[in-house]
């Protein structure tokens, strides 16, 4: 028989590796799930910078996709772990967060770039908020992408759209590729 | 008070069981990623959950995912009350002794 130190120990790395499972099935589901926004995000701003006419529709597709992107990567990882991670709710609340923020958007009578810069930091924002539960990376990811925004809004001229395409879309993608590394 | 489970009590096969446990009624873990998560080589795993599944604790499954052998362990019904019990025992252990658990 082991004395209660020792049963305490095994308790926390029980405790330990539960938490590192829970975080592992977050951090595989998001990682994908980001880079695939990135890669719409990507394309959408330099649809928008080929394109400035159709940017409208350019950016309709591309939250069509993403959200019909996030549900399948949802179904088939649920069909694997049994996690249900991307369920109604979780739906309904991208929905309300985008209506949120289109009203804003047309509250405020943002121009091409506050918009570009809006949307970005927007979602950013949501990703630290996540992250104080889920992970650090999110963190870093989030207030990373709101940094360089930022820096792009006020400092860069005429390139904004291709450095948000940089910034925003390629900070996902890297960032859903550490995300797999960790 | 009952007895600690001694198949499941080495520190790597507790640890492989905990995270088995994590995950709900008949997922698995792939043995990569089971890897990772113990910190275990991969001698040293392969030995351990095959003493787990010789007690009919886990299920092992091997599939191919594409051209790649893919090795999957999943907690049995039978693992799964037995690492309740353990750990139901470690915190009677802890209690007894006057300690929050």
């Amino acid at each position: 028989m082991i004395d209660s130190r020792e049963a305490s120990e095994a308790l926390s790395d029980i405790n330990d590796i539960a938490e590192r499972v829970r975080q592992s099935t977050i951090y595989n589901l998001a990682s994908l799930t980001m880079i695939l926004w990135g890669v719409l995000v990507f394309a959408g701003n330099l649809g928008t910078f080929g394109w400035p006419r159709y940017a409208g529709y350019v950016w309709l597709a591309v939250y069509a996709t993403g959200i019909a992107g996030s549900s399948i990567f949802s179904a088939l990882d649920y069909h694997r772990t049994g996690v249900r991670s991307f369920g109604y709710r979780m739906l309904i609340a991208l929905l309300l967060f985008i209506g949120f923020g289109m009203f804003t958007s047309w509250l405020g009578h943002f121009g091409p770039r506050q918009l570009g810069t809006f949307w970005t930091i927007y979602f950013m924002l949501v990703y630290t908020m996540v992250g104080l539960w889920f992970g650090v990376a999110f963190v870093v990811i989030g207030v990373g992408v709101t940094v360089l925004t930022l820096i792009g809004y006020f400092f860069i001229g005429a390139w904004f759209v291709p450095w948000m395409a940089l910034v925003n879309g390629g900070g996902l993608i890297l960032g859903g590729l550490w995300m797999r590394r960790n | 008070m009952a007895e600690l489970d001694d198949v499941i009590h080495q520190p790597l096969r507790l640890r492989i069981m905990a995270a088995l446990n994590a995950l709900p009624p008949g997922a698995g873990l792939e043995f990569a990623r089971l890897k990772k998560l113990t910190g275990a080589t991969d001698g040293n795993l392969g030995a351990h959950i095959e003493t787990l599944s010789k007690a009919g604790y886990v299920a092992v499954g091997k599939a191919f995912v594409g051209k790649k052998p893919q090795t999957t362990v999943t907690a049995s019904a039978a693992g799964r009350g037995a690492f309740a019990r353990h750990v139901a025992t470690l915190q009677e252990i802890i209690a007894a002794s006057g300690q929050k658990p």
